[in-house]
């Protein structure tokens, strides 16, 4: 005799499930999801595609209009640039740059910033607030003005902006994570833990930690398209990457003295950055509001 | 309330001090001679450094520098500019208010248009309208600012000519400084020509205000829109609805004013990145305030000029901070609420 | 003439798991000048019912209905703003977390001075000073003698109890012809529950307000209420005078409510079993088809499977198939007291 259900099936679906489900339901999201792989690929192997090198000079193709324009050519899908650099190429070399820094500088003081803020969140008292008000002080600093700190002590340069920006956005990473930190041990279930005899790591790693992810994964997110702004904005005042580079900002520089002649060479690397730090911003904001209706 | 105050003062001294001595040991290893980092003067004669060994206790060990050093900033020292050999505070005081000027025209313009929009926003209850709407603000808060700033500059400047794109006035105007803010000081001018140069500081404050208040615009119209949303789930809100009230009253009396005190705290988090936008604005713009002046500053090698600016810049940012944490607590029963509970 | 007349109201939601009937065709009659009693567990639909006559739907709600009478007008066919019109003036409600209705960043004063009706025969520069002075008249009315006080301060700061009567004076304050109370004295101290059901009584007896009072405790309403309706799983089990309710239950659901209020004679046994029904109310997503009592009941059939309509017996309404007769009512009463 077949089972009978008495009641239709239902399983309640996991937090993971739903929160896919919440995410991919939003178009927009899902967009910005897929044109986030597509940059992560050519920060990757945009080199390899590339079809010239950054710093090969076409002197029979100086400003060349991009392909669509009556005057562009296929040869140079985007234009050159007033030395006859192919823009297309070297947009695909900068993604590595501008891009691929933004995810190691985020990576980087996302895990300082962790350890700092769980130690912080963990304590209590003056040490706690110590550590607090002394990062204030660093947040209460603007990138920029940090940036142009560092670049007073070492000069600018790539390598510098690693550190002006990673110094500008840890202090960030360090309070979001304090501060859920600080929020969670207020509510009950933490007391119940403790009561149930769990000790400080126990109590950090296996009660609090699973419900601080969503601060995490949307800091982390607002980190990197901030730290893409930072680096191509330090790029742009030529305190960061240096001419001859094609980091997108300084690209932007670099085609300043041509934007009435040939505008295409400041308005590609901008439409770059814009995309892919729109593209981080909507996975960001579906993330969030994917994340929300769980913690509801 | 007293005692509160005196807390957010003593953090505003606590993270002063902190960040005097970051700056401190920033001067120390900045890649020139300790002395002229300190005070700007290149070469100065052995009665000067005689004097400066003496204002900055340099003969001490490292505490004794960083009080000299804390003496000579606090009382207002700041050196003098390598470059222009000014007095950095006279500097400062000059370029201050350009910066202030373009600032308060930017929020303004952003609070004027945001909130009503995020309010509007809220009430939306189509889906695609809603994505639409966080899509284009989320555009504007991606959008980096050189290149809005240039794109605009192009369009409206360049290619139509309808709006001057660089300096804050004329050059053909002089206009004496009262106030510093040539908006108002074209105002209060009693030249002949006071009116059209007026009009031609407003025209020359359109693009970069609005430039630089697209950010805040973003912020404000997201974080007004999230505010609204959650709280007409509210029981208030409901009860508000069951004694009949009109929406647009609901709306007005008891979401807004509920709504915009995570909006207050919202801007009061974005300062960082606003002072940031703000100095690239004014470098596009070529606007004569402090982000523009530290720029410059830094391309000369001008350490006196770029200790005296992030100095001025972050004091100024720490000191709004504080203050938006405390209107925040002052417009806001419920923190008061917190705040007795605490005591 | 019945001041509300509802038939067969249907509230579907729209959830995740598709839509569920959360209130199926609910029947309820409140006559003008009584206290109609409103008894379910918690998540059987009550506030649902309550909004629904209110006129505040949620946004995922479709309601239906075969009749829904205010007074010989039909609410289904008003536009919103009539609604609108009727809440403010003729149906007020309270409810059951008085707090939090109030606006926190707003004093309470000036939140009591809005829902004061304006006295249309001043001039209007006299009118505010007059919705000020009649605020003062209805916090007196509703119990509370420091109203200055008790104006100039934030929700936050005035208790529970303090908060339910100013959410009462705003409520009468418009003269309304009935009064919603949903669960007004949850989460209160025995004595403020008392003084507001007294407040409540007071007013119905002076005033003539009709009143819907919705609990969880039978044991309550069975005290201030003239009729009772039970309600189970958004389904109306039973409903009549409250009097031959609690004498003559005919609903076995009604009964076991019944059977569930404490007696402090002291003639149960030690650690007998509480005569409750077994298993537990079941999830929205899973409600059975048929009486929702189905499963549980004790008298339940093979024709339970089908919705046994609301049968009438005098002025005793009742959804059974099986109802408990008279005889054997009285039999099961004696046995069990």
């Amino acid at each position: 005799m077949p089972q009978i259900k008495i009641y239709q099936e239902d399983e309640i679906p996991s937090p993971m499930r739903r929160f896919w489900h919440a995410f991919s339901e939003n178009p927009f999201a899902f967009a910005g999801l897929w044109t986030v792989i597509c940059f992560l690929l050519l920060a990757l192997f945009g080199p390899l595609i590339a079809p010239y090198a950054p710093e090969q000079q076409d002197p029979h193709a100086l400003l060349l209009a991009p392909s669509w324009d009556a005057a562009g050519t296929v040869e140079h899908f985007l234009g050159t640039d007033d030395l006859g650099r192919d823009i297309f190429s070297r947009l695909l070399h900068g993604a590595h740059l501008t891009f691929g820094m933004a995810l190691g500088i985020v990576l980087a003081s996302l895990a300082l910033g962790f350890i700092i803020g769980s130690i912080s969140g963990m304590m209590k008292g003056l040490k706690s607030s110590i550590l607090s008000h002394l990062l204030d002080a660093l947040l209460s600093i603007p990138s920029l003005l940090m940036a142009i700190l560092v670049v007073a002590i070492m000069g600018p340069g790539l390598e510098n902006v690693f550190w002006a920006v990673g110094i500008a956005l840890t202090p960030q990473f360090v309070r979001a994570i304090h501060q859920a930190i600080h929020e969670e041990l207020q509510k009950e279930y933490v007391t119940a833990a403790r009561l149930d005899g769990a000790n400080q790591f126990q109590i950090f790693w296996y009660v609090i930690m699973p419900n601080i992810w969503d601060t995490l994964i949307i800091q982390t997110t607002l980190g990197i398209s901030a730290a893409i702004l930072d680096i191509a904005a330090l790029g742009f005042l030529n305190l960061g990457a240096q001419a001859p580079s094609p980091e997108w900002g300084a690209m932007v520089s670099q085609g300043m003295d041509n934007l009435l002649t040939a505008p295409w060479t400041v308005t590609i690397p901008g439409i770059a950055i814009l995309c892919c730090v729109l593209a981080i911003n909507l996975v960001g904001d579906g993330l969030r509001s994917a994340l929300s209706p769980i913690n509801n | 309330m007293a005692r509160y105050l005196l807390r957010r003062m003593n953090l505003f001294v606590a993270t002063s001090l902190v960040l005097l001595s970051v700056l401190f040991i920033a001067t120390h290893h900045f890649p020139v001679e300790i002395r002229f980092a300190l005070t700007g003067i290149h070469a100065p004669t052995v009665e000067q450094i005689a004097q400066i060994d003496e204002d900055y206790r340099l003969e001490s060990n490292q505490l004794g520098q960083f009080i000299g050093y804390l003496e000579q900033r606090v009382t207002g020292n700041l050196g003098i500019s390598a470059t222009s050999q000014q007095p950095v505070t006279d500097e400062l005081a000059a370029v201050l208010p350009a910066s202030f000027e373009l600032a308060i025209v930017a929020a303004v313009l952003a609070l004027l248009f945001g909130i009503p929009l995020g309010v509007l926003a809220s009430m939306s209850k189509n889906k695609i309208t809603q994505h639409t709407i966080m899509t284009i603000t989320l555009t504007g808060y991606s959008i980096p600012v050189f290149w809005l700033g240039l794109t605009l500059s192009l369009w409206f400047g360049v290619q139509l000519g309808w709006l001057p794109i660089s300096g804050q006035l004329n050059l053909l105007y002089e206009i004496e400084p009262a106030t510093g803010f040539v908006l108002i000081d074209t105002l209060l001018s009693d030249s002949p020509y006071a009116d059209s140069a007026f009009i031609d500081a407003l025209q020359h404050i359109i693009l970069p205000a609005v430039t630089l208040a697209v950010l805040p615009f973003t912020v404000v119209v997201r974080s007004t829109r999230s505010a609204i949303i959650s709280i007409m789930d509210k029981t208030y809100i409901k009860a508000a609805e069951a004694r009949g009230l009109h929406t647009s009253r609901i709306v007005l009396r008891h979401a807004l004013p509920n709504a915009l005190i995570p909006v207050l705290k919202n801007l009061g988090l974005m300062l960082g990145t606003f002072a940031s936008y703000a100095m690239v604005v004014e470098v596009i713009f070529s606007w004569p305030g402090v982000g523009a002046w530290l720029v410059s500053g830094i391309y000369q090698r001008d350490y006196t000029v770029i200790q005296g600016g992030v100095l001025a810049v972050a004091l100024i940012i720490i000191f709004l901070s504080i203050m938006i944490e405390v209107l925040h607590t002052a417009i806001n029963p419920l923190s008061r609420k917190e705040l007795y509970a605490a005591n | 003439m019945p001041l509300l007349d509802i038939r067969n109201l249907t509230i579907e939601l729209d959830t995740p798991h598709g839509r569920v009937k959360a209130l199926d065709r609910v029947s309820l009659t409140i006559n003008p000048a009584e206290i109609h009693g409103l008894v379910g567990e918690s998540g059987s639909g009550r506030s649902l019912l309550a909004r629904a006559i209110l006129g505040i739907p949620g946004h995922n709600w479709t309601i239906k209905a075969d009749r829904m009478l205010w007074d010989g007008h039909n609410l289904l066919e008003m536009s919103s703003k009539q609604r609108r019109n009727l809440m403010g003036s003729e149906i007020a409600m309270i409810f059951q977390d008085p707090s939090s209705s109030l606006d926190p960043v707003i004093r309470v004063g000036t939140q009591l001075v809005e829902a004061m009706p304006e006295n249309k025969k001043l001039p209007f520069w006299r009118r505010s000073a007059d919705k000020k002075k009649t605020a003062k008249k209805w916090l007196h009315k509703v119990g509370i003698k420091d109203t200055q006080k008790v104006m100039s301060s934030y929700a936050w700061e005035l208790s529970e109890g303090e908060c339910q009567k100013v959410m009462i004076a705003m409520a009468i304050a418009n003269q309304p012809r009935l009064l919603i109370a949903d669960e007004p004295t949850n989460s209160m101290e025995m004595d403020t529950q008392a003084q507001i059901f007294r407040l409540l009584t007071k007013l119905n007896q002076l005033q003539d307000v009709s009143i819907l009072l919705i609990s969880h405790e039978l044991e309550t309403l069975s005290i201030w209420c003239d009729q009772l309706s039970v309600m189970y799983c958004g389904q109306i089990m039973e409903s009549g005078p409250t009097a031959e309710i609690l004498a003559h239950p005919y609903h076995p659901y009604t009964k076991t409510l019944l059977n569930n209020i404490p007696d402090h004679t002291g003639q149960i046994a030690h650690k007998s079993i509480m005569r409750t029904l077994p298993g537990s109310a079941p999830a929205l997503q899973h409600l059975p088809i048929g009486c929702r009592l189905g499963p549980r009941c004790p008298r339940a059939e093979k024709k339970c499977v089908s919705r046994p309509n609301l049968s009438h017996k005098k002025n005793r309404y009742f959804a059974c198939h099986f109802p408990y007769q008279e005889e054997t009512c009285n039999e099961d009463t004696t046995a069990s007291s």
